[in-house]
């Protein structure tokens, strides 16, 4: 429908401006091919070869072929059409794998082997392991540690089938962390970009064009998340958009760590690193970049004047590894080139 | 989404089929955006709508980017010929298994270099005290100060945690060259 008006909106315009019905008319014809194309047609033609043998043609017999045949030839079309929602497992119409072209998840690529990534798998990898490496003589068997989740000792009646305690000091289970091997050196698995807009609880355009710039220095689709509760001071109220987030993992998430480090974060003034304390202590850990940081991503400089002047955001961004707890995460992404500053807190 | 709103933004990028259709021999005339509502060639100053009070001029800016958020180019899912699915399933399956042989070989030498590096803390561990391998299974000797000296250096982890160099993390490149730098150069 839009398009249709622009169409004759412009059609309109052109009419009313220059004469391009005119300018057509005199304009010769011209002809773009080099050669004479006569020239390199062959001259023999299957017109000149001899017809089919008559026996040939007395024994051709398309129709009782295809009845002689039993089963149908598969179209030379492709015609399948993946189901547009997944029914579950037991439902006879099933989409095709993600790698099938055909399936509505498909995504071509990787069209890049990221520096970042080829650095991990030849250096890095290996030098962590080692760096990790503890020896265990042949025979050795770890002493069998406690329950994790204590019972409820005393005398109360109430004590009796209640769920286990929960660890000392704090509810949470911690995860376990395992001696590093050749099977679990501390990878890089996702990054997840946030960007919180708190001017868009007035003007929702803001969240538009910190949508665009996340998309634009991540290379991935955002999603836009919604407050879960209204906060007075930051003005937030229920239920209104308030932050996007990308999702990254594999080529875009190593591009975009790259940028990060090579190119983002030198630039920064009196960056003394990320915090010694960031993270969740289980191996993910996250540092922010302000506004101007954000600016001087390369994809952003380069086309600064696109966005609405003081609109561009700055974001968090979370670095999600397969390490178990922070010390590890913190060596692995010292190793990548981010530094730590302050008290190193696991 | 109003399009009358948005046309100013976009005029450079579509053109009208007439337009597009005549051939590029003469220069076309460049299609400036209309900025603005204002005449040319005029001092007069042009009736403008008139704005409601406190109502802020929206950026065009934001329009556009409205725009091209809202109109995601989605390509339906492709629909491949016989001959062509087939094509693209022989070239998948090649990129598949040759991902998951270079993957395997990586493990591999992790693996290699890992055993080779417990091999080399287990003959520390059983270094003797004169520097000669003890006999296999229990570390020989006599009990010195110098027995097993070497293995607890090894085994130390001090500074570890604490990360690595930042000049350890620069990015490999191809360059510089294995000459290094040209001390003769002159300009």
């Amino acid at each position: 429908m839009a398009l249709r008006e622009l169409g004759s909106i412009f059609g309109l315009a052109s009419r009313s401006g220059t004469r391009p019905v005119v300018r057509c008319a005199n304009l010769p014809i011209r002809r773009y091919a080099s050669t004479d194309a006569t020239q390199d047609l062959e001259p023999a033609s299957s017109f000149s070869a001899p017809p089919p043998s008559e026996d040939i043609v007395k024994s051709y017999d398309p129709v009782a072929q295809s009845r002689r045949r039993g089963r149908r030839l598969p179209p030379s079309r492709y015609q399948f059409r993946p189901p547009k929602y997944y029914r579950g497992p037991l439902h006879p119409h099933q989409p095709p794998p993600p790698s099938d072209p055909s399936s509505r998840v498909f995504q071509p690529g990787p069209f890049s082997l990221p520096r970042l990534e080829q650095t991990y798998q030849s250096t890095i990898q290996p030098d962590l392991m080692t760096l990790a490496y503890t020896h265990f003589p042949p025979g050795y068997t770890a002493p069998p540690k406690g329950a994790r989740l204590r019972s409820w000792e005393g005398a109360s009646p109430y004590f009796k089938n209640r769920p286990l305690r929960g660890p000392r000091g704090s509810d949470v289970l911690r995860l376990l962390r395992q001696p590093t091997t050749f099977r679990n050196v501390p990878k890089l698995t996702g990054v997840t970009v946030h960007s919180m807009v708190k001017e868009a609880n007035e003007d929702p355009a803001v969240l538009d064009v910190a949508k665009m710039v996340v998309q634009a220095i991540t290379n991935a689709r955002t999603k836009v998340h919604k407050a879960r509760m209204s906060v007075i001071q930051w003005g937030h109220r229920e239920g209104r958009v308030v932050s996007v987030t990308a999702d990254l993992t594999g080529e875009d998430m190593y591009h975009f760590l790259g940028k990060t480090i090579d190119v983002v974060l030198p630039r920064i003034k009196d960056w003394k690193g990320v915090k010694g304390s960031s993270g969740d202590s289980s191996g993910n850990l996250t540092f922010g970049l302000s506004a101007e940081n954000v600016a001087s991503f390369p994809e952003i400089e380069v086309n600064y004047d696109m966005y609405p002047p003081k609109m561009i955001p700055g974001c968090h961004v979370t670095v999600h590894t397969s390490a178990t707890n922070d010390r590890d995460a913190r060596l692995l992404l010292s190793s990548i080139g981010i530094p730590f500053y302050g008290k190193l807190v696991d | 989404m109003r399009t009358s709103a948005i046309i100013p933004a976009f005029r450079p990028t579509f053109r009208c089929l007439s337009r597009r259709t005549t051939p590029l021999l003469s220069p076309a005339r460049p299609i400036h955006p209309r900025s603005s509502q204002t005449a040319l060639f005029s001092t007069t100053a042009p009736l403008l709508k008139r704005s409601k009070k406190g109502e802020q001029k929206k950026d065009i800016r934001i329009t556009a980017i409205q725009y091209h958020l809202r109109h995601p180019l989605n390509p339906r899912p492709l629909r491949l010929s016989r001959l062509r699915a087939l094509r693209h399933w022989t070239i998948h399956r090649a990129w598949q298994l040759h991902k998951a042989a270079s993957r395997r070989a990586h493990e591999l030498e992790l693996e290699r270099q890992y055993n080779s590096m417990r091999d080399a803390c287990e003959a520390l561990r059983l270094i003797g005290d004169d520097g000669m391998p003890a006999s296999a299974g229990t570390p020989g000797g006599t009990m010195g100060k110098e027995l097993g000296r070497l293995y607890r250096v090894a085994m130390e982890k001090k500074g570890v945690w604490a990360g690595v160099p930042i000049e350890y993390a620069r990015m490999q490149v191809d360059y510089p060259s294995r000459e290094g730098w040209n001390h003769g150069w002159t300009r």
